[in-house]
């Protein structure tokens, strides 16, 4: 890859262009002119096509519409890698809070009787119709989450997952407890950390925008059983965890986990 | 037999949207602005949930205008539930909103629109010729950020402003900090102002029968918030009263409704705030106004431009006067408890691109109902004349040529696609 320009292309499904946003609003953008050639990004670029070859394909959005099922397929026909950039992407969005609902429901709600040429479908991630080769969480990913993976790529290696709570960093930063000093239902305990526990820092309860941390080991932690000793019920937590985790499989085991846990 | 010209995608708009030129022997038969992206459902979703939790999820509509929603569905939450904030709290979310209207205008201008101007595909690539313009849209847009992420704890989904007040509020020191970089910032916001005085506004699209709508702002000075919304005909009404005005209906070829006044479209954003509101602007601003007063036509969407060029320049002196406040003040109690009563209540405020209106029903601690409108959906029948009165004057030119002068109307508009597809009503 010395001799070439490295081939980005970023991609929007269904979303908020939030990821793309937080990309473009990265000063060290400009740095990246002299090392990638931008084969797609429509929200910045008119000279864009999802038709050519990348090296490194980001995906923003949830998969809503027919036409996205078949552009992603497309994508990871003409891409290296596929990286799934924010919570729908990754998780399916806020737009899957109402999983439970039936979309034709939703859509006479929305929409009446009125004629509408285009056909929808339920919000889904994108791993769910492609292999996706890395995830960047959170709505939206930080900053150093882009330049870490992007970074990464450029000198040939691989980033890592992060596989701790959000607590971890809040505890470092000092803040006091959310859950256990305030009683709040703060998600922290069970979020995925990257974020240096932004919105405890500000007193404010996570809501779990990282999505649910992967790695059972930390399901099991004190200060998530925090949330039964509070009073908590398991549908309150369950509810506020779906906000951003709708498509995850273990989501209500692993929190059967923790409810069920010392009983 | 004619082949449709279309742009399938357009390119630097938030969201994703398309224009379609339909021909007939009678020259433009038929333009449609498709709106591809798929449906979110915000209102339908957010319905029996519990209100703190509905308030996290509605700014995810969009990221350009994040604050704009959160301290949007914020008022009619508040007016629901029967909680008033303290004035010094209300001018802090002022303030944060500001840093929200910065952000989007430096980037739109900057990003969006003048590479057009300019004859580029995008604004990276403007880099070698045009520095100094890249730079200022950074710096411009990073003040907007910064505002943001202090006060607002990030700059896309801002989660520090809750029910009662903020989380926690920014140190003195903070404040100092900003109000510090917003005065160093001022003259490139004058500097926009006098860039996008020079760019033409397209005749073609002059239209003597474009009504602006936009908020009578609280206080009597220009601003954001308010509680009745003027119309450039001279008629006002109670933001209680808005379905009675702003009435919608579903298109066809549109994930999206488009909005009528009067049975008529009409516009929202930065030109229809200083159509209607020109007289309460104050400072430099005022000055700038005067200055190019013949510019800022109402029969001309491109005027938008230099509208949001001037609100650079306005908000920023506007944000400064307000850190000032703060600090007279200083200390604040940065919350007050509230009580989740039942209730109603309808916010309309001035989002970047216009006006954008909450109506959220409050039962036993969850949303029992919820209305929302954004001002792309208002804005996206009138959009479509003026890309249709673009295409009957050039129909007949190179398609690429009336494909980029089409684009140029929509992007006047600053739409955000993603804001409009959420849509409506239970």
């Amino acid at each position: 890859m010395e001799n070439r320009k490295i081939r980005i292309g970023f991609y929007a499904l269904t979303s908020c262009y939030g990821c793309q946003l937080q990309f473009a609003m990265m000063d060290e953008i400009l740095q990246l002119i002299d090392k990638a050639k931008i084969e797609c990004w429509y929200m910045l670029n008119r000279n864009s096509s999802e038709e050519r070859e990348v090296d490194i394909a980001f995906i923003e959005g949830s998969v809503s519409t027919k036409e996205e099922v078949e552009l992603v397929k497309k994508i990871r026909e003409k891409a290296k890698i596929v990286v799934a950039v924010g919570s729908c992407a990754v998780h399916g969005g806020v737009q899957s809070w109402g999983k439970e609902k039936e979309l034709e429901q939703l859509w006479k709600t929305v929409y009446g009787d009125g004629k509408v040429k285009f056909e929808p479908k339920m919000a889904e991630p994108v791993e769910k119709f492609i292999k996706v080769d890395y995830k960047l969480y959170g709505c939206p990913p930080e900053k150093r989450d882009f330049l870490y993976a992007l970074g990464t790529f450029l000198v040939g290696s691989w980033p890592e997952d992060i596989d701790y709570p959000v607590c971890v960093e809040c505890r470092l930063r000092g803040n006091s407890c959310i859950l256990i000093e305030k009683g709040e239902p703060c998600l922290g305990p069970v979020t995925v950390a990257g974020c240096d526990a932004r919105c405890p820092a500000y007193s404010v309860a996570c809501i779990g925008c990282r999505g649910a941390v992967g790695y059972d080991v930390a399901w099991f932690d004190s200060l998530a059983r925090e949330f039964k000793k509070k009073g908590f019920t398991k549908e309150e937590i369950l509810d506020r965890m779906r906000i951003f985790n709708a498509h995850n499989p273990k989501l209500e085991e692993m929190v059967n986990k923790i409810f069920e846990e010392g009983e | 037999m004619y082949i449709p010209i279309t742009v399938d995608h357009i390119a630097r708009v938030e969201g994703k949207g398309g224009i379609e030129i339909v021909m007939g022997d009678e020259g433009v038969k038929e333009v449609k602005l498709n709106i591809i992206e798929g449906p979110r459902f915000f209102e339908a979703i957010t319905i029996g949930k519990k209100l703190d939790e509905a308030l996290a999820v509605y700014p995810r509509i969009c990221s350009f205008c994040s604050a704009a929603h959160k301290l949007t569905a914020l008022e009619a939450a508040e007016k629901a539930i029967g909680f008033t904030p303290r004035e010094e709290i209300q001018k802090l979310r002022e303030l944060l909103y500001i840093g929200d209207m910065i952000e989007s205008h430096a980037l739109h201008l900057y990003l969006l629109v003048l590479p057009d101007y300019l004859g580029y595909p995008d604004p990276l690539s403007m880099v070698d010729r045009y520095k100094r313009e890249i730079e200022y849209a950074m710096k411009l847009k990073n003040i907007g950020s910064k505002i943001m992420d202090v006060l607002g704890s990030r700059a896309i989904h801002q989660e520090n402003a809750v029910l009662g007040g903020f989380g926690k509020l920014p140190s003195r020191a903070q404040f100092e900090e900003l109000r510090k970089e917003l005065k160093e910032i001022l003259p490139l916001a004058e500097y926009t102002v006098e860039l996008f005085a020079k760019l033409e506004q397209f005749r073609e699209v002059e239209d003597k029968e474009n009504v602006h709508m936009a908020i009578k702002p609280r206080g009597g000075i220009y601003g954001i918030y308010g509680d009745y919304v003027k119309v450039s005909d001279g008629f006002e009404f109670p933001v209680e009263n808005y379905k009675e005005w702003i009435v919608e209906r579903v298109v066809e070829h549109s994930f999206a409704k488009h909005s009528f006044y009067k049975e008529k479209p009409f516009m929202v954003g930065a030109i229809s705030r200083i159509v209607n509101n020109a007289d309460l602007l104050y400072g430099k601003a005022k000055a700038l106004y005067e200055r190019y007063r013949d510019l800022f036509r109402y029969d001309n969407c491109f005027a938008n431009n230099l509208a949001q060029a001037l609100e650079l320049v306005y908000f920023t002196e506007k944000a400064i006067d307000i850190i000032d406040e703060t600090l007279a003040r200083w200390p604040i109690r940065e919350r007050d408890a509230v009580e989740i009563k039942d209730g109603f209540g309808v916010s309309i405020t001035e989002a970047p691109r216009g006006l954008l209106v909450y109506a959220l029903e409050v039962k036993n601690g969850r949303v029992s109902y919820a209305d929302i409108i954004t001002p792309t959906a208002m804005n996206l029948a009138i959009m479509e004349r003026h890309v249709r009165m673009m295409a009957e004057k050039h129909y007949q030119d190179d398609p690429d040529r009336l494909k980029l002068l089409s684009e140029m109307v929509v992007r006047a508009f600053d739409p955000c696609i993603s804001c409009s597809v959420h849509v409506v009503k239970l």
